[in-house]
């Protein structure tokens, strides 16, 4: 097998609109964690999101966009893609080849107009402009559009691993000769439907989140995008790849439709799936770039199953707390914070942790250090049990 | 090559290769809702409080589940929208309780990777999962996926379906953005109509596939897909794609296309089927209707085509009948952009 490299990344949070602005506030220690300041929810003043700061206008006239029914969800994506794909020094012939994929994913699509959506469901509208826009595949059809992308297009919906799961979908699109390259990621954007769905489930938390804590109460919900383009080592000798993508699982926990079971095996199984597919033994994970979500549920048991695992467990963080849970995103948003970390030989700090969870006595890594890092595993794990692991390695 | 060793669906049609055209369903005001079985085996509990969606994907998938000898590895789903009914209900509650107290109950049923999380849940299967989104090529890249996951690890199974919900919600945004007649069609005369539009379906279809040929019912040789605005450019994949997959001289015996009665999509089906002379040119949307995943169901119905050696009558438009169909290429267009292949064979 080829090994499948990145060439290019692209990610926009509220940490920051690039890799270099959300590499320099992790260092840092920021938390882009606030009040809502541009989406209106009944929740703007009492929750915390990570809201991206800039506006749909802003991101609009940042690339041009007049075509109508252009959601938040796509304007993210673009801003990601866009910065992944000048990294990367792809040209508009090679993202319209037959054989560059493009492959998506996302939760809320279009549904972050609920109001619209609303409307034009229940049928009292003459339809508005976003009438085709809903869908979780609305994203990535007008990215293909847009960009006359001719090769094969996809999106996949594993709740909160959707963007690991499209990393490995088109590097296996690459391995199996379907695609010489493949634009992976995932978008999702603040929306009254997940604020509420997850506000119901009673797993929203008052304060800012503190993963792994004794204390925690709950995940903050945030927004962003991130998109990697993959593609094989042999075939880009000239360009200075930033990783490896070493290692991938994917993982079904089967237990409950919104809770992870007692003992983690979907994340275990996951974990140790990627492991073993990269060849590796879990004394070479560096680190781990956790789920770690701030929910009571989630890591405890991604604790135990990292304990169960690995005999002893390497530093690892849960970057949730400077940007919280970008849902869809996520998987992707990580996946670019262990290349930087790879890249920059550095280990980017977990934010509000105090006291560790009593049964598993796991603490995440407080401060930022410059360490050699050679191999990073990043975890997500999705509602309906969908887990997903994957490990990058220096080039 | 995917051998398929069990399928089933739950379709407007009580079976979905119907023999003769009296006993094909009629559609109610443009709309074709499957006929839903008793749903043994799923308990009642469950039930209950399942979606329509999840309903469809997991009563068509448990029993063949069950009926596997082998293990299953993994579980691969194709679904645009999933559990769109329990979406937009719970949508409701957020604009009318005005974001206040609400029942988390439709939101964790609205994801569209519900489906495949009850299945795995249902028969605690810890393989491989996931769910595929992107609109009319969502079961098209599942069934991608599990052809890459056969040539990664050959000696497995897995569960490969397609499941998509009519609610009146969907109905509404999709007729609104002009993809349904607006003047009432009967999916019996859906091939005569000049109008823009076609008609609603929904169904799930699902098969148990594996590299044995061994007892199979079909294989899936090929499979392409793609988005297209252009009608001569799909004729040039079409070209490109028998060039690659049909043996020198060999011929497809039926080509199964996904026509839907939308005046302006014809042109793309006419000029396939003008490259396919020597082939019995068939149809199957009247049994459907169109929705993003109707290209699992014409899966359904290649494979018991081509094992039956059956064809009725009602879905074929040319007819250049030979002794026996060996082979039958699926052509489906959805929303005019995504177009996808299918080859089986016996």
């Amino acid at each position: 097998m080829s090994r499948i490299v990145v060439t290019g990344i692209g990610v926009i949070t509220a940490l920051g609109d690039s890799a270099a602005a959300n590499r320099a506030a992790l260092k840092d220690g920021q938390c882009g964690i606030s009040f809502l300041e541009l989406f209106p929810s009944r929740y703007s003043e009492t929750l915390r999101f990570g809201e991206v700061k800039i506006s749909n206008e802003q991101l609009k006239q940042k690339f041009d966009i007049t075509d109508k029914g252009v959601t938040r969800t796509s304007l993210l994506a673009i801003h990601a893609f866009e910065e992944a794909i000048e990294d990367s020094g792809l040209t508009k012939e090679q993202l319209a080849s037959y054989d560059t994929a493009l492959i998506g994913a996302n939760t809320v699509g279009g549904m972050c107009l609920t109001d619209e959506l609303y409307h034009d469901a229940n049928n009292d509208t003459e339809g508005s402009e976003y009438i085709s826009s809903y869908d979780i595949g609305s994203v990535n059809l007008y990215m293909q559009k847009r960009y006359n992308i001719k090769g094969i297009g996809n999106t996949i919906n594993t709740a909160c691993s959707s963007s690991a799961n499209a990393i490995m979908y088109g590097a296996r699109l690459i391995q199996h000769g379907l695609a010489q390259r493949a634009i992976v990621g995932g978008a999702d954007s603040l929306a009254k439907f997940t604020i509420n769905g997850f506000n119901s489930l009673h797993i929203l938390s008052p304060e800012i989140c503190r993963p792994f804590d004794i204390d925690r109460q709950g995940l903050n919900l945030g927004e962003g995008a991130a998109f990697l383009v993959l593609e094989k080592e042999e075939e880009v000798i000239s360009k200075k790849p930033y990783v490896v993508l070493s290692g991938y699982c994917n993982a079904s926990d089967a237990f409950h439709p919104s809770s992870l079971s007692d003992e983690g095996d979907g994340p275990y199984l996951a974990m140790q799936g990627a492991v073993q597919f990269a060849g590796l033994n879990t004394s070479d994970i560096d680190f781990v770039n956790a789920h770690g979500t701030g929910t009571v549920n989630n890591d405890e048991v991604e604790s135990k199953a990292m304990s169960r695992l690995f005999e002893t467990v390497p530093a690892f963080s849960s970057t949730k707390s400077n940007t919280g849970h970008t849902l869809g995103a996520s998987g992707a948003v990580e996946a670019v914070y262990s290349i930087l970390s790879l890249k920059h030989q550095e280990l980017y700090p977990s934010l509000q942790f105090e006291t560790a969870i009593e049964s598993t006595g796991l603490k995440p890594l407080q401060e930022y250090i410059q360490q050699p890092v050679q191999h990073v595993m990043s975890n997500s794990f999705g509602f309906g049990g969908n887990c997903s692991s994957l490990i990058f390695s220096r080039a | 090559m995917i051998y398929v060793h069990q399928i089933a669906a739950v379709s407007p049609q009580r079976d979905l290769l119907v023999e003769t055209i009296d006993e094909v369903n009629e559609s109610v005001n443009n709309i074709l809702k499957v006929v839903e079985p008793p749903y043994e085996g799923i308990p009642l509990s469950i039930l209950r409080r399942m979606g329509k969606a999840v309903r469809m994907g997991v009563g068509a998938a448990l029993p063949l589940i069950k009926n596997t000898t082998v293990p299953l590895n993994g579980i691969v789903i194709g679904t645009a929208n999933g559990g769109m009914e329990d979406c937009i209900k719970f949508l409701n509650q957020v604009i009318e309780f005005e974001e206040g107290t609400l029942t988390p109950t439709n939101f964790v049923q609205s994801t569209p990777n519900a489906i495949a999380a009850q299945l795995s849940l249902l028969s605690s299967n810890k393989g491989y999962n996931i769910t595929h989104v992107n609109r009319g090529l969502a079961f098209e890249n599942a069934l991608l996926d599990v052809w890459m996951l056969l040539k990664e690890n050959p000696s497995h199974t897995y569960l490969l379906g397609g499941v998509e919900e009519i609610s009146s919600y969907n109905y509404n945004i999709d007729h609104l953005a002009n993809w349904f007649k607006d003047e009432e069609v009967s999916n019996k005369k859906l091939y005569h109509s000049t109008s823009k539009g076609t008609l609603s379906g929904e169904g799930a279809a699902m098969f148990i596939v594996n590299n044995d040929p061994q007892d199979a019912i079909a294989k899936i040789d090929a499979l392409h897909l793609m988005h297209a605005e252009d009608v001569s450019e799909v004729k040039s994949q079409l070209i490109h794609f028998l060039n690659k997959h049909l043996g020198k001289g060999e011929l497809v015996d039926v080509f199964l296309s996904g026509e839907s009665g939308d005046i302006r999509f014809v042109s793309f089906f006419q000029n396939c089927e003008h490259h396919m002379k020597d082939s019995t040119i068939a149809r199957f949307k009247h049994l459907t209707g169109d929705f993003a995943t109707v290209s699992a169901l014409s899966l359904n119905i290649a494979c018991q085509v081509v094992n039956k050696n059956i064809l009725p009558d009602h879905l074929i438009k040319i007819n250049r009948h030979k002794h026996s169909v060996n082979t039958v290429l699926i052509y489906n267009l959805h929303k005019g952009v995504q177009h996808s292949f299918m080859l089986v064979r016996k």
